[in-house]
């Protein structure tokens, strides 16, 4: 239990609510749901159109590049490692240490970002797949585009939370907020997983 | 309401708290405009919603009587097919939409924080922030009708390939799906708040299974909010990409499938249903009960099959797909489920005849239109087992028989338990009572009026009228019951006048009523009327199901647990309340500009400007949503503290 | 005043209804037609085997719930009545019984409703593969169909007959097919969804943009039915309407046969325009009925005589209206086998227009009154219909009245 070394705080019980469980988290779980189901019907929709290709599509692993996909999800795995490590770091009271992991946090974030961004240009411009002319192309941009907004919004509420670290508005009391973010987070990278097996890898079978 | 409220007898002197001092302003008003717009008080935001709530139940109102003036005779030209096809979207959009849910939101956010024993919702400022984003939904939906595009005419399913830009190439559509996403939003919001406040809020004692059979249908209606309304939200935003960005999704030319929006918009569309019935059984769950003065019969029974409703509701959306060719397994295995979520719908109509069963019933106004609920939700109840045989609905599908049908679920449903609440809540929200004759006078020309507009549209849609034609020929065989029928919607609109006038007049002059006039079961009925800003002055313990019931017959007991209560309370600082904020309503602004910029602007801007006037509009939408979310997020979850001198117990029953 | 329209109107059919109510009791006539439910398109009367499964389905449907409902109503009106409290004393008294329930009884109630439901969950089943295609062991003997559906109106190909140099025989709007056999309909649709309905053959089945649908019907016996579109498709949804017309198999041949020629070329004999009468077309009210009672009593007969060239055919008014459909441009989107240039596949094709009962998608009568309106001005029949928008007002087409006659009289003759 980090409440007993953190001594006066207990980050896993909240005593002013029912259940125990802090009214943030329970909220953040909650839209996790509804974000679930935000994304299933996009990866539905991704899928059903894998299934019915119109005649003269090009097969999607002539398009993509495996390689560099494996390399920003790695990095976005590595990105939730950091994000633990700041969660735990803060319920202990380590503010210094959650600096240090969210800044690694943001850095694999920016790279992955960089990585999409890179991807995007590649396929509109060397590939010539764009968003318009190939439903492939629809429904690959809109997924991976709407995954990349939320990496883009996890990047900057992560930033903000660091320049809070050290304007004194974020502190162990507030571990809460750092730990439902975590959430968010986690959430991000997991939709990823899924949406690199069944996007990507689904392709190369 | 302000009035009511400031005025409530509450005499009351705060704290700031300073352990973190704010740069921001936070208001203080308690009155005027500005109190409105920076409230967080779940009473006035539940209010606020109501009134929005019944405006727009007007406006789909009277196009609905167009409606029914345009089909009064065969090729009546009263409205041309263009306004026809607006007005039935509209009135579909607008009751569903901005009617109905808002109304049993104004509920869930009035009644279900008093059911529970709480001081407000979990998110305070979040509430607000659904409200405006609501009513920005709300504007923009109905921008239309005030500009040349003209109001959305796509239907309130809006199939594409109708719907793109191809065949609804003005900006109609480009409003209704801005608007329905932004409701979307909205409806979300306020949902995430319900559950966190139902889950985590609840008073000592108040155990799931002591939940009182409203707030149950509250958090079920809220988990089918949450999971069910981003199928739509995905859905139009697909449309919007198509429509602004030439994607493909539902481009025919280029491989998309347009059925596979029919699929997303009924993975919502269904819930939806249930969306806007489960508040309404909620409602009469507790009615029931109060008026034959026993407890509900079978309450764990009527909780579970709400569940198990809201369950099946997400497996039996393709039963409004029976005519899309789905093939045998598929039709088969839908035409099993619809029958399956008959069972629990069917067990509630068994709980409630066993709650009044052996009863003392007092038949006051709420009594009769619940009552009138439940005679005409099992009459849409049997047509729409009727519309679970597939083949049969072959014939249905489409036609003025469906028409019948939902219409019997919705205004014999929905509305009429919403009108039910109204009467029944009305003495604790505001502290007057409607008068009994005029409440139900209005129920009889409400009810008589109602079943005479929709009876014979039964036996029009099996004499093969379809549905959503502006016009008919003499010579189908469809005069008679169509002429009835708007005389019948004529005769409802009487009966819904003289209710909301006589709610209205109630308002201001109606008969002043002590606290608890029906000698209710549930713990809002120990508030004094209206109910005080901070609702509870001490969080009650909760022994029984029936909390308040409970309390009246262990009179000392309670007495002398409150008084313990109050004194840990005081000792611990008092009361505590939030802050107002004007930030959500700013963000919301925000949201309506760039909404409106998104909806209503063409995006060919002259090449040399570098941003366009879309671009523009858009950008300052913008700023302002995100000028008001981080103003929001600084300004933090700040409150000050009240302490209630001891003044005398008029205004509370302990 | 047109409130009293709406009542004069309303009296007359009151007053009517009774009539047709004491006729039929005298008559001993079906309940069908006392109560009103004698539509053209009726679901209660049934033409087919696939609608009369779907009836008997619907007629389960209402035994099995009228059944509920006499029980649980009974039961609610009773403890409405006998436990209402009928003094302020009784009011506020608490009932002895503080029950919560009885488990007993809700298991029972809710085996009891499983019960019903299985009732009709069995026949549905049985509907569902029934209703889904044609039969196997008639599907030897089935005739296809593919029925198109375009913003507002519907294209029929049969897939069967082919036309030399023409591909498969193709018409619009109206549907002849043969009486006793099995029809498969192929459902497509070139721009939104439609529904494809004939009440009382059979219930819809879409016609949905990039998928290929189908629905079968049969016709107990030569008819003439009534069908209309069943899918909200845009501004004049409520105009699309079709015709089925159901014949012996020996009128079916002798119809395809009549129908696989070219179009039928009156000669000109030269005796000049004199006798024709170019008179101004009356004024139609907005959305006026273009139906007569032609087709009421009996409807295949008034088809069969529409097969026949007109008495008094001016040949000259033809010839020139065969002129004109090249020169106003009808010929880019209507097609006339034989006729060189007339092979547009926008509109309907018209080879043997003027052998159909109805024109404008199933909505006015095919004379040369209805005829000469909607030409006149399309987009006031049918607003917003392609032939007006992206047509005459695209095009500037500009028809003067002698125009519109000419056109009228050689369309006609396309028997």
């Amino acid at each position: 239990m980090s409440s007993v070394a953190s001594g006066a705080i207990d980050h896993h019980h909240d005593s002013t609510t029912s259940t125990g469980i802090s009214n943030k988290k329970l909220l953040m779980w909650i839209f996790l749901a509804s974000d679930c189901m935000f994304f299933g019907c996009l990866i539905s929709t991704h899928l059903i159109y894998r299934l019915h290709p119109p005649v003269g599509t090009p097969p999607a692993s002539s398009i993509f590049s495996i390689e560099l996909t494996s390399f920003s999800t790695f990095i976005l795995l590595m990105s939730s490692l950091m994000m633990a490590l700041a969660v735990n770091a803060i319920q202990k009271g380590n503010l210094k240490s959650m600096r240090a992991s969210l800044v690694l946090t943001i850095i694999c974030g920016l790279i992955f970002l960089g990585c999409q961004v890179f991807e995007f240009s590649e396929f509109v411009h060397v590939k010539h797949l764009t968003i318009s002319n190939s439903i492939l192309g629809t429904t690959f941009f809109t997924l991976t585009g709407t995954h990349g907004i939320h990496v883009l919004i996890g990047v900057i509420w992560l930033t903000t939370m660091l320049i809070y670290s050290y304007t004194g508005r974020l502190s162990e009391k507030d571990a809460i907020d750092v730990e439902s973010m975590g959430l968010y987070w986690h959430f991000v990278d997991i939709v990823w997983i899924v949406i690199f097996t069944v996007v990507y890898l689904l392709e190369y079978i | 309401m302000a009035d009511a409220i400031t005025k409530s007898g509450y005499t009351a002197h705060d704290e700031k708290i300073t352990a973190r001092s704010s740069l921001f302003y936070r208001p203080q008003a308690k009155t005027g405009l500005m109190s409105w717009l920076t409230t967080v008080d779940h009473k006035r935001i539940g209010f606020l919603y109501g009134v929005f709530a019944l405006f727009f139940f007007l406006v789909g109102g009277v196009e609905a009587l167009l409606i029914r003036i345009q089909l009064a005779v065969p090729n009546n030209n009263f409205l041309s097919a263009q306004q026809y096809n607006e007005m039935f979207t509209m009135h579909a959009t607008t009751m569903i939409f901005l009617a109905i849910m808002p109304l049993s939101a104004a509920f869930f956010n009035f009644i279900m924080p008093l059911q529970i024993g709480a001081r407000d919702v979990a998110f305070p400022r979040l509430n607000a922030f659904s409200l405006w984003v609501f009513l920005a939904g709300a504007i923009i939906v109905n921008l239309g009708w005030f500009l040349h595009d003209g109001a959305p005419n796509g239907g309130w399913f809006g199939y594409t390939p109708l719907t793109t830009r191809a065949f609804s190439p003005n900006h109609a559509i480009d409003m209704w799906v801005m608007g329905l996403q932004l409701l979307g939003v909205a409806s979300i919001a306020a949902s995430l708040n319900f559950i966190t406040t139902i889950i985590n809020m609840r008073a000592p004692g108040l155990t799931m299974m002591r939940l009182p059979v409203f707030t149950w249908m509250t958090l079920i209606t809220a988990f089918l909010i949450v999971l069910s309304f981003p199928a739509i939200t995905i859905a139009l935003v697909e449309l919007m990409m198509d429509r602004s960005f030439s994607t493909n999704f539902f481009e025919v030319s280029n491989g998309g499938m347009p059925i596979l929006w029919t699929h997303l918009f009924w993975v919502f569309g269904h819930p939806e249903v249930y969306i806007l019935i489960l508040p309404g059984m909620g409602i009469i769950s507790e009615i029931l009960p109060t008026f034959s003065r026993k407890p509900l019969f079978g309450y764990p029974i009527v909780v579970f099959s709400g569940a198990c409703i809201g369950f099946l509701g997400f497996g039996v959306w393709s039963h409004h797909m029976f005519t899309t060719g789905m093939g045998t397994v598929a039709t088969a295995a839908f035409a099993m489920t619809t029958m399956a979520i008959a069972v629990p719908t069917g067990v509630k109509i068994f709980n409630w005849i066993g709650t009044i069963w052996g009863g003392h019933i007092s038949m006051r106004t709420p009594m009769m239109f619940a009552l009138g609920f439940i005679w005409l939700f099992m009459f849409g109840g049997f047509s729409g087992i009727m519309h679970s045989a597939a083949p049969a609905d072959a014939q249905q599908h489409n036609s003025y028989f469906v028409v019948a049908h939902f219409h019997y679920v919705l205004i014999g449903g929905s509305l009429f338990a919403l009108l039910a609440g109204i009467h029944y809540w009305f003495p604790l929200m505001f502290g007057r009572k409607v008068s009994e004759f005029w409440g139900k006078l209005s129920f009889w020309v409400i009810f008589i009026g109602f079943n005479t507009t929709f009876f014979p549209m039964h036996f029009l849609g099996l004499n093969g009228m379809p549905r959503r034609t502006f016009t008919y020929d003499p010579n189908m065989g469809w005069n008679n019951s169509n002429f009835i029928a708007t005389i019948g919607a004529f005769i409802l609109g009487v009966g819904v006048t003289i209710y909301f006038a006589v709610m209205v007049y109630t308002y201001f002059k109606g008969e002043r009523v002590k606290n608890d006039p029906w000698d209710g079961r549930t713990l809002e009925w120990s508030l004094p009327n209206p109910v005080p800003e901070y609702n509870y002055r001490v969080i009650p313990v909760v022994h029984a199901r029936d909390a308040f019931w409970y309390e009246k017959q262990h009179k000392e007991e309670i007495a002398a647990e409150h008084a313990k209560l109050e004194k840990a309370e005081s000792a611990h600082g008092g009361i505590h309340m939030p802050f107002q904020s004007i930030y959500p309503f700013i963000a919301s602004l925000g949201i309506l500009i760039g909404g409106v910029g998104v909806a209503t602007i063409d995006s060919n801007p002259d090449p040399k400007v570098i941003v366009g006037k879309k671009l523009t509009v858009c950008l300052i939408g913008l700023g302002i949503f995100l000028y008001g979310v981080y103003c929001w997020a600084l300004e933090g979850n700040e409150g000050y503290h009240l302490h209630l001198d001891g003044h005398d117990s008029s205004d509370t029953k302990h | 005043m047109r409130l009293h329209k709406f009542l004069h109107n309303s009296f007359t059919n009151i007053r009517s209804l009774g009539a047709v109510a004491s006729l039929a009791l005298l008559s001993g006539c079906s309940w069908q037609s006392l109560l009103g439910l004698d539509g053209k398109q009726s679901t209660f009367i049934t033409e087919g085997p696939v609608a009369r499964t779907q009836l008997d389905l619907f007629y389960v449907t209402c035994y099995v719930t009228f059944a509920i409902f006499v029980i649980v109503a009974s039961i609610l009106a009773y403890a409405t009545i006998k436990f209402k409290a009928r003094t302020p004393a009784e009011e506020s008294a608490i009932p002895p019984e503080e029950g919560h329930g009885n488990p007993l009884i809700e298991v029972g109630l809710i085996a009891a409703s499983v019960f019903a439901l299985v009732i009709i969950a069995v026949p549905t089943l049985k509907g569902i593969w029934y209703t889904y295609d044609v039969p196997v062991e008639e599907k030897a003997n089935a005739y296809e169909i593919t029925a198109t559906g375009y913003q507002w109106w519907f294209k029929f190909e049969y897939l069967n007959e082919q036309v030399p140099g023409a591909g498969v025989l193709t018409t619009g709007n109206e549907l002849v097919v043969p009486a006793g056999r099995p029809i498969h309909v192929n459902l497509r649709s070139m721009d939104v969804m439609h529904s494809f309905w004939i009440p009382k053959l059979a219930g819809k089945v879409d016609m949905i943009p990039n998928r290929g649908n189908l629905l079968w019907f049969k016709a107990d016996k030569p008819g003439y039915f009534w069908g209309q579109c069943a899918e909200f498709c845009g501004d004049s949804h409520a105009l699309m309407r079709f015709r089925v017309i159901a014949l012996s198999p020996r009128d079916f041949n002798d119809w395809l046969d009549q129908q696989s020629k070219s179009y039928r070329v009156v000669a000109s004999t030269g005796s000049g325009l004199g006798k024709a009468q170019f008179a101004s077309l009356r004024s139609f009210k907005e959305n006026e009925p273009g139906v007569s009672g032609d087709f009421e009593v009996s409807p295949l007969d008034a088809w069969k005589a529409k097969q026949f060239p007109e008495k008094n055919e001016n040949p000259e008014l033809i010839t020139r209206g065969m002129h004109l459909f090249s020169e106003k441009t009808c010929n880019t989107c209507h097609m006339i086998r034989g006729y060189a240039g007339a092979v547009g596949v926008a509109g309907p094709e018209l080879t043997h227009v003027g052998s159909r009962t109805t024109i404008a998608g199933g909505n006015l009568d095919n004379n040369a009154e209805q005829l000469q309106r909607w030409i006149h001005n399309p987009g006031a029949v049918k607003p917003g219909n392609k032939m007006w928008v992206n047509g005459y007002l695209l095009n500037n087409i500009k028809l003067t009245s002698e125009d519109e006659v000419a056109l009228v009289a050689f369309l006609q003759s396309l028997k």
